[in-house]
């Protein structure tokens, strides 16, 4: 029963290594326009005006930048 | 086999797992030896082995980078500043598709090497933690500077390093 559950969690610790992080030079994926929330930017620009405008607050939707983590 | 060998069979494992992440590059250590094909189609290729005994800047770069769009003109005239000296630049590219990189350099020409490394073995190899990344490497093999990111004023420090090396020839 020991065994087992030793060899259950190894294989739980070893499934965790499936999760990888995208890697600096991989990043270019992350900022091809498919990745992005909104397709439209023009859209995304005036829902997030009205969503500004109703709820009195705005950001948090994303971030600008190339997605290198560089500066 | 008993608990005990399963639990150390187990912790070689993981060791084994996350030892295989490769270690960056940092000063003081040897260059990795590498050998990339040519950005441009039809041109030789690219390898650590034909630039022995040269000072080398490499820099990793990819055209969604916007730091590493601002630098490489500026590399550029570097490069046209110390080539006599002995200065090799190395600007590997890490776009996938490559015709990214390649629409890029249409726009702004670059006249030092462009070597391409569009599934990243070069920049894994070389432990590349941020982009841009830039290495300079002295005529004995030796990595001199690690550079990350590129910032206004950078220049300053990435010449000085460069004509420091120079002088070492």
């Amino acid at each position: 029963m020991r065994l087992l559950r030793l060899l259950g969690f190894a294989g739980l610790l070893l499934s965790v290594t499936a999760c990888t992080q995208v890697q600096p030079w991989e990043r270019g994926y992350l900022a091809r326009p498919e990745m992005a929330w909104k397709a439209d930017v023009l859209e995304g620009a005036l829902n997030d005006h009205i969503f500004f405008s109703k709820e009195a607050s705005s950001g948090g939707s994303s971030a600008a930048g190339g997605g290198c983590g560089c500066n | 086999m008993s608990i005990k060998q399963t639990m150390k069979t187990t912790i070689a494992l993981l060791a084994m797992i996350l030892g295989s992440s490769a270690l960056a590059v940092e000063e003081g250590e040897q260059l990795p030896s590498f050998s990339l094909a040519n950005i441009y189609p039809g041109q030789p290729t690219i390898s650590s082995a034909g630039l022995a005994g040269k000072t080398l800047y490499i820099d990793f770069w990819a055209s969604w980078c916007a730091p590493c769009l601002t630098s490489l003109p500026l590399y550029n005239e570097m490069y046209h500043k110390y080539k006599d000296q002995g200065l090799e630049i190395i600007a590997i590219n890490v776009d996938n598709p490559i015709e990214d990189g390649l629409d890029f350099l249409e726009d702004t020409p670059l006249d030092f090497l462009i070597p391409s490394d569009p599934e990243g073995d070069a920049a894994e190899m070389f432990g590349v933690i941020g982009m841009p990344s830039s290495y300079l490497v002295g005529p004995d093999g030796e990595v001199k500077l690690v550079h990350m990111g590129f910032r206004s004023g950078d220049m300053d420090i990435i010449e000085a390093a460069v004509q420091s090396a120079l002088a070492g020839n």
